[in-house]
This record gives structure tokens, C-alpha cells and sequence, in this order.
């Protein structure tokens, strides 16, 4: 058993500090929603905590997802996370049942090179994945990025699924063989269900972290028809210094965090476990 | 079914699932980096098929370039200064929603890790219109106490702005190392907590006899990931907030690489500057290592 604190006031002061913090993460989304539905006239003459006015300007948010394009960027942003998530399951999945099942000579130092490359910084491959994508007339292509983004989490993960495979008990793929069935049948009918709750977890934060991602987009995407969500924010705020348009600049960061959120909700205990488990090797 | 067969078939499946992973880690992994490493021996405007072999020019060029020393010192102060300011609040949240019995304190888990959930971009955003010199919040609250308006450019001096791009950091960073350092203090064995509760020692010895030593694994993986992923990744939230400036001022490694290779098409040298992230972050990550075994000793 735990025992608390003696000390009331110890005790009202970490609440307090608690509760502070808590404000600083939730106000920041509940303001963005709230200077969604203003116009540039209450941004310029109201303190910025003030409520919006009535009638609230719900149009903003089918104006930034009409004249800023949001519905398009909304569909890049879904089709490429989609693409480089199912990608990347496919690719990391496969290698992780050989390496964890059925050893070859060389698989250990291959395992090892996997989990080691997470050490590398990314940003040192930024420019020659640039000209290599140019090369392949990738550029400005959504297949280009579904390739890149899909390949970002081979590492991660390769090392989550090799344990989750070691993990399950032999015996099943075992009769399954003697049955009769295929390795590639008794992988793909029975190993990939059993493994679900890997699988779950490495799509999720590779979801998250593709939706989010910002500089491997802006570099290989240049035609405004492609740009994926972050792109597209980080362009507005730049014109917003010629442009003033603020309502429909925080209804354009709603669309991109309202699907994060949802995502975040439904399966908040795989999303902390899962976004940890790489920083823990 | 004879054994040549059964070899054979094992033989085509392993091939199947580890080729195809393999050539695209390849393709889009290790060519990429070993290519940024002949780059940097190159100078190369990207446009033409023309690449003059340099030798180390760019990396002479690169230390005497006065705006890679100041990327350097801004990339280390946001080190410094995210490790500190994360390590003390995550530990301190990490203590009390586990050591203190507070009521919803798994509401407030779920809710501290909400900011690394939402893209860089956008918490770059937000900042940017806290530190807003017209209609952002902290001028407007600072004008409440004053008789004019007050209308900073909290982003606009050359001297100290880096320093305000260190609350952002701090803040994005939070919840993901509470998280790891919950999980330490969850394998801690209550046994030890409830032995020092009968011998009457507080909360505070507590954590300095029982909680610290024995999270300090966890603590040091954290300095370290923290001290990679800022020297790697802190550039983004630099580029959305300032771009590098003004004049320069808030450049860091990555931001100063991306301008001179996407913006002023100088793509040798910003290769260069890549290999000097990599080549650094690797020696921090060393020195870190070294730093930290010798103080579990003196801890022990």
C-alpha cells in the first residue's frame, strides 16, 4: 500500500501545479477552436482569451476547406497515411517473422543493422532522398512519399514485431505445417492475426507520426495540389504576414488536429506504450 | 514430400520476406546516407550534372562560416536546456501522479501526453501566436498591468530569441518522458516504499533514497534521447517559428542545413553540414554515456 502525503498543503500546492499544466495542454486546443469561428475584426479589437462573438463564423471552416483547398490536402494527408502505414506493416511484418522464426546465416547481423540505423539521424539522408526521388521522377508524386514515409518505419518497426513473434508460442505454426499448410499460408492465416496486437501498435504510431511529419513532405512535394496538412499549415502561416485571415488559419489547425485527437482517444494505452517502446532499446 | 523439397520451399519463403524490406532499406536508408557522406566531399549547386571534387573545402568552409558556430551553440543551449527543464518537470509530474494517490491521475497522464501527438507544425503555430507583437496572447496579458499597450517582438531580437523557442520545446516534450519515467517508477517494488514508510521517512527521502536511484537508468536513456532527438529533429520547430532569424540568430545545424541545400541550392555544403549533425550527435551520445556511468558510481 501506498501511503499519501501527511502534509495537506504539500499536497493542495502539487494539485495546483497539476491542474496548471493541465490548462497550458488543453486551453492551447480550445482556444484554437474558438478563434476559429472570429473574425479578423475580433482578433485586432479583442483580447485574444475573449470568447468569440455571436453569430460565430462557422463559415470559415468550409471557407479554408474550399478556397485554401483543405478538402484536397485532407485527402493527400489520408492517402498517404493510409498508403505508407499498409506499406510499412507489409514490409516490417514479413522480415520480423523470418528474423524472429526462421534464422539464416547473416540474420542476427541483419536484425542488428535494422535496430542500429534508428541511431542515425534522419536528416542527413533529407538531400540525397531528395535527388534520388527526382532520379525515380518521384517528385511531387504521392506514391513518392507513401515509399519514403513507408520505409521510415521499417526499423521501428522490424524491432517491435521481432519480439512480439518471439513471444508467441511455437507450437501453433508447428501443427499448422503438419497440416499440410504452406509457410507462406500458415503466416499470413494464422501468425498475422496472433500478432494484431503488434501490428496495432506499429500503425498507429506510424499514422500518427506520417499525418504529423513536415520536412520529408515539404521536400519532396513543391506543386501546392500535393501538399499533405503540416505543408500546407506552415505555408499559410507564412502568407498570413500579407494575408490577415486568422479565423480560417486556426479552422485549417482544426482539421489537422481533430483527426490526431480522435486517433489519440480511441487507443490512448497503445499510443504511449507503443511511442515509447523505440526509446527503451 | 522429401527433405530437398521441404529445404527448397523454406528457402524461397525466407527469401520473399526478407528481400523486398531489405532493397528498400537499402534504396531508401543506407543509400541515402552513405550518398550525404560523398556529398559532403563535393561542390555542387544541384542543378547541373556537374559536381567539382572539393575534398574537405566544405568542411574548411564550414568552420570558419560564423553562422555554423552560432548553429552549433543554439543547438546546444536548446540541448542544455531541454534536458533540464524536461527531466525536472517530467520527474516532478512523474513523482506525483504516482507516488501521491492523487485522484484522476491517470486523467492527467492522458492528458500531459496530448502535446506529443500533434505535429511540430502546428505547436509551432500556436507559439507563434502566443508570441504574437499585434494580437498575441503574451502582450496582451503583459498590457494588463501596464497603461500602454504592450507590443513586443518577442521573436524579433537578435540576441535572445532562441530563449523563446525553449518554452515550445519544453512544453512539446513533457509527456512522452513522464511517460517513461511512470514505468520505471512502476517496477520500483512498493515493498521498499512501505519498509522506509515504517522507519518514518517522507516523501522527499523517499525519492532521493528510493525513487532516484532506481529510475536513474531510465532518467539517463531519457538525457540521452532527449539530447539525440534535439540535436536531429529541433530544427523544424525552429524553421515554423523564426526560419533561422532573424539575421540568423536561432539558426541551429538542421535549420541552416535545409536553407543552404533547399533554399540557396548550395547542396555539398549543406551534406556537410549534415555529416557535422551526425558526427556530433554521435559524440554527445558517447560523452553523455561516459558522463553519466561515472556519477551511478560516486551514486553507489
Amino acid at each position: 500500500m501506498q501511503t499519501g502525503v501527511r502534509h495537506p498543503f504539500v499536497k493542495f500546492v502539487f494539485y495546483a501545479i497539476l491542474v496548471l499544466w493541465g490548462v497550458s495542454v488543453i486551453y492551447p486546443l480550445l482556444w484554437t477552436l474558438l478563434d476559429s469561428l472570429k473574425n479578423n475584426q475580433q482578433f485586432f479589437f479583442n483580447a485574444p482569451w475573449s470568447l468569440p462573438r455571436f453569430p460565430l463564423i462557422w463559415g470559415n471552416f468550409s471557407y479554408v476547406w474550399s478556397k485554401y483547398h483543405f478538402d484536397q490536402y485532407f485527402v493527400n494527408s489520408l492517402v498517404i497515411t493510409t498508403g505508407s502505414t499498409l506499406l510499412g506493416l507489409i514490409l516490417s511484418s514479413t522480415t520480423a517473422y523470418v528474423l524472429a522464426r526462421y534464422p539464416f546465416r547473416g540474420s542476427g547481423a541483419l536484425y542488428l543493422l535494422y535496430v542500429s540505423s534508428m541511431m542515425v539521424p534522419f536528416i542527413l539522408a533529407l538531400i540525397p532522398l531528395f535527388f534520388l526521388m527526382n532520379s525515380f521522377h518521384l517528385i511531387n508524386k504521392p506514391v513518392g512519399l507513401i515509399l519514403v514515409y513507408g520505409s521510415t518505419v521499417l526499423a521501428f518497426g522490424i524491432f517491435v514485431l521481432v519480439g512480439f513473434f518471439k513471444s508467441l508460442p511455437k507450437e501453433l505454426e508447428e501443427s499448422s505445417v503438419m497440416d499440410g499448410a504452406s509457410y507462406f499460408g500458415t503466416f499470413f492465416r494464422i501468425m498475422l492475426p496472433l500478432a494484431q496486437p503488434g501490428l496495432v501498435t506499429i500503425a498507429i504510431v506510424n499514422v500518427l507520426n506520417v499525418w504529423n511529419e513536415y520536412i520529408i513532405g515539404v521536400i519532396l512535394i513543391n506543386d501546392p495540389r500535393h501538399y499533405t496538412l503540416p505543408v500546407e499549415i506552415a505555408v499559410m502561416q507564412g502568407e498570413m504576414q500579407y494575408r490577415t485571415e486568422w479565423g480560417p488559419l486556426f479552422a485549417g489547425l482544426m482539421f489537422t488536429i481533430v483527426p490526431v485527437l480522435i486517433v489519440y482517444i480511441l487507443f490512448q494505452r497503445k499510443i504511449a506504450s507503443g511511442i515509447t517502446a523505440g526509446a527503451v532499446k | 514430400m522429401n527433405s530437398g523439397t521441404v529445404k527448397w520451399q523454406r528457402g524461397v519463403f525466407v527469401a520473399a520476406f526478407i528481400i523486398p524490406t531489405f532493397l528498400f532499406f537499402c534504396v531508401f536508408t543506407i543509400y541515402p546516407v552513405i550518398q550525404a557522406l560523398y556529398y559532403s566531399f563535393f561542390d555542387w549547386s544541384g542543378m547541373s550534372q556537374h559536381k567539382t571534387f572539393v575534398g574537405f573545402d566544405n568542411f574548411k568552409q564550414m568552420f570558419q562560416d560564423p553562422i555554423v558556430w552560432k548553429s552549433i551553440g543554439n543547438d546546444y543551449f536548446l540541448v542544455v536546456g531541454k534536458v533540464i527543464g524536461i527531466m525536472i518537470i517530467a520527474t516532478f509530474f512523474a513523482v506525483a501522479l504516482t507516488r501521491f494517490n492523487f485522484k484522476f491521475a491517470g486523467f492527467f497522464r492522458s492528458i500531459f501526453f496530448i502535446p506529443n501527438v500533434i505535429s511540430v507544425v502546428v505547436i509551432g503555430v500556436l507559439w507563434n501566436f502566443i508570441y504574437n507583437p499585434q494580437i498575441g496572447f503574451l502582450n496582451a496579458f503583459l498590457s494588463l498591468f501596464t497603461s500602454e499597450k504592450v507590443s513586443i517582438t518577442w521573436l524579433g531580437f537578435t540576441s535572445h530569441t532562441i530563449w523563446m523557442l525553449l518554452p515550445p520545446a519544453i512544453w512539446a516534450g513533457i509527456g512522452f518522458y513522464m511517460i517513461l519515467i511512470i514505468a520505471a517508477i512502476q517496477n520500483i517494488p512498493s515493498a521498499l516504499y512501505e519498509a522506509s514508510d515504517l522507519e518514518g521517512a517522507n516523501q522527499w527521502q523517499q525519492f532521493r533514497t528510493i525513487t532516484v536511484p532506481l529510475v536513474w537508468e531510465q532518467i539517463k536513456v531519457s538525457i540521452i534521447h532527449i539530447t539525440m532527438t534535439t540535436l536531429n529533429g529541433s530544427f523544424i520547430i525552429v524553421w515554423i517559428m523564426t526560419e533561422g532569424g532573424p539575421d540568423n540568430s536561432t539558426q541551429v545545424m538542421g535549420s541552416y542545413m535545409y536553407q543552404m541545400a533547399f533554399r540557396q541550392f548550395h547542396f555539398g555544403f549543406g551534406a556537410t553540414i549534415g555529416v557535422l549533425i551526425l558526427v556530433l550527435s554521435l559524440i554527445t551520445t558517447v560523452f553523455l554515456q561516459r558522463l553519466m556511468r561515472q556519477e551511478t558510481v560516486e551514486l553507489g
